[in-house]
């Protein structure tokens, strides 16, 4: 651990201190401390969509030269407040002959995989819930996880069109899933390790970004299509589908599903952070200048860097237009894909050179 | 180049995104309304009309109603004038047609209601209600 201390660390080493005589045994301080991070996870998620919600719509309007929402509080900041309180609010309606558990079910299942996937994310040195050996592995399998509901949700609906949109997501998020996966094991390679905190140790030097940039394009391409933004929004696709498997949905079963798209989006920027962006490293410079950004805790670093990415998720956004949906199964089956594969071998063939020179 | 279309795309919006905004923000920025603005009331000016009753025989909807009375003199006078801007087009054709050019459109187009009443609009009262504020506003500039 560094000796200049982040100050959520020393929090939670005070908070550790005032529980250890409270409860008497460790293993209850344990339980009581990762309670505690459950509790800023579920804050983190929140807050982050309130955020992201009003972010979102400040930088759809000036990319459309208007100003965005600007009547709820200075500059419209208190609008995703007002919109969350009418949400809350709104009646919730079942329609007749839905498959009542499944249908239940379905925005439960896609939050809570969401939320478990955020226990990895290297927040900054030190300050990441779980530090597992397989922490990217896990985070995969967690995320590969949403298709699930996205088709429980269609297909308990009692609605043909529903049911169509559930499937076109799903076929849509495996499409990308592969490639997405196929990215990062580039970084891997390199790394020799899927812990997250090896892999943000791992750029101290450089960032990944500027060793694997093919596997960084591909990456974004596929985690815009996972998290279903445009040009890949084909799950919501307004005028085509409606609202695809979620067209039945209301109120705060709706809501759930929308908080998980911005939870989602966090969570594929906080993981490019992690393996292109070198995580909560400070930008590499020489001398005193980079002494100074050095400076700056790495929790910071790591949000400025995963704001970075969301700002060029939602910059994509209002920018390009839909695909079509057999131009997007094409593109991620036959370009992604072996682009991706080809990554891979090109990586390996790279690490093999790299060692035949240096081991002589 | 591949993909140059996309980044010239980005780059757009990018500069849209530091560029001012062209949005009028309605109600505290009144919009700066052209020279030949249609869509308001009709403007009566009760002193110059003539009563010829032009406007109303030029109205292809029908949207003026006026009714006449011969004075002492047995001058025409007008007795009522009443604007429907539910049956207007908004064509001008009143506009044009009236000899002593006594009416014209406000420029006030707020004026939607929650009956088709609330868009009957009888323009004698306006015009005397007008005059009146006018008469009180001279006065106090006098004053
Ligand atoms: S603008 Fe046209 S429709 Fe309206 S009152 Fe005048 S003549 Fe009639
Ligand atoms: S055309 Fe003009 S002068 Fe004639 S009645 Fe109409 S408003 Fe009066």
């Amino acid at each position: 651990m560094k000796d200049n201390q982040d100050i959520l660390l020393t929090i939670a080493a005070t908070l550790r201190s005032f529980l250890d005589p409270l409860l008497g045994q460790p293993d209850a301080v344990d339980v009581a401390m990762y309670g505690v991070g459950l509790a800023v996870i579920l804050g983190i998620i929140f807050g982050n969509a309130v955020i992201l919600v009003w972010a979102e719509r400040k930088v759809a309007g000036y990319m459309q030269s208007r100003p965005g929402p600007n009547r709820v509080g200075p500059i419209g900041l208190l609008q995703t407040v007002a919109d969350t309180i009418k949400l809350i609010t709104k009646e919730d309606i079942r329609p007749k002959g839905v498959d009542r558990w499944v249908w239940f079910l379905a925005p439960v299942v896609l939050f809570v995989p969401t939320l478990a996937a955020y226990a990895v994310f290297p927040f900054s040195d030190g300050l990441i819930a779980v530090d597992l050996n397989i922490g990217l592995f896990y985070f995969l399998a967690i995320a590969s996880t949403v298709t699930i509901p996205f088709l429980m949700a269609g297909w308990a609906s009692n609605n043909k069109y529903s049911l169509l949109g559930g499937m076109r997501s799903v076929a849509q998020m495996v499409s990308y899933e592969i490639p997405l996966v196929f990215s990062l094991v580039g970084v891997v390679m390199l790394v020799g390790s899927l812990k997250m905190s090896s892999i943000v140790e791992a750029q101290s030097g450089i960032w990944f970004v500027f060793l694997q940039p093919v596997a960084f394009l591909i990456y974004v391409i596929a985690a815009t299509a996972e998290t279903n933004r445009t040009p890949f929004d084909l799950v919501e696709g307004e005028s085509e589908i409606v609202a695809g498997p979620m067209t039945e949905y209301s109120g705060m079963k709706w809501s759930l599903f929308f908080l998980a798209e911005y939870a989602n989006l966090f969570a594929v920027s906080a993981i490019a952070t992690t393996v292109f962006l070198g995580g909560w490293q400070p930008l590499p410079m020489p001398g005193a200048l980079g002494e100074m950004l050095a400076a700056i805790p790495g929790w910071i670093w790591f949000a400025a860097k995963t704001y970075f990415m969301i700002f060029l998720f939602m910059w994509f956004r209002w920018t390009f237009p839909r695909f079509r949906v057999d131009q997007l199964m094409a593109f991620g089956w036959k370009v992604l894909l072996p682009l991706a594969l080809a990554n891979i071998l090109v990586t390996g063939v790279g690490i093999y050179a790299y060692r035949m020179a240096i081991g002589g | 180049m591949l993909g140059k279309g996309l980044l010239t795309g980005m780059a757009v919006t990018l500069r849209e995104m530091f560029r001012k905004n062209v949005t009028e923000e309605y109600p505290e920025v009144q919009p700066d309304l052209g020279e030949r603005f249609r869509g308001g009331r009709l403007e009566l000016n009760v002193s110059k009309c003539i009563a010829c009753g032009l406007c109303m025989t030029n109205c292809p909807n029908g949207s003026i109603k006026l009714t006449t009375v011969k004075d002492e003199n047995n001058k025409r006078q007008l007795n009522t004038y009443v604007h429907n801007t539910g049956l207007c087009l908004f064509c001008n054709l009143c506009i044009e047609a009236c000899p002593p050019k006594c009416i014209e459109w406000s420029k006030e187009f707020a004026y939607s209601g929650y009956s088709r009443d609330a868009l009957i609009f009888d323009c004698m009262a306006l015009d005397k209600q007008q005059s009146a504020e006018d008469k009180s506003q001279t006065t106090e500039e006098k004053g």
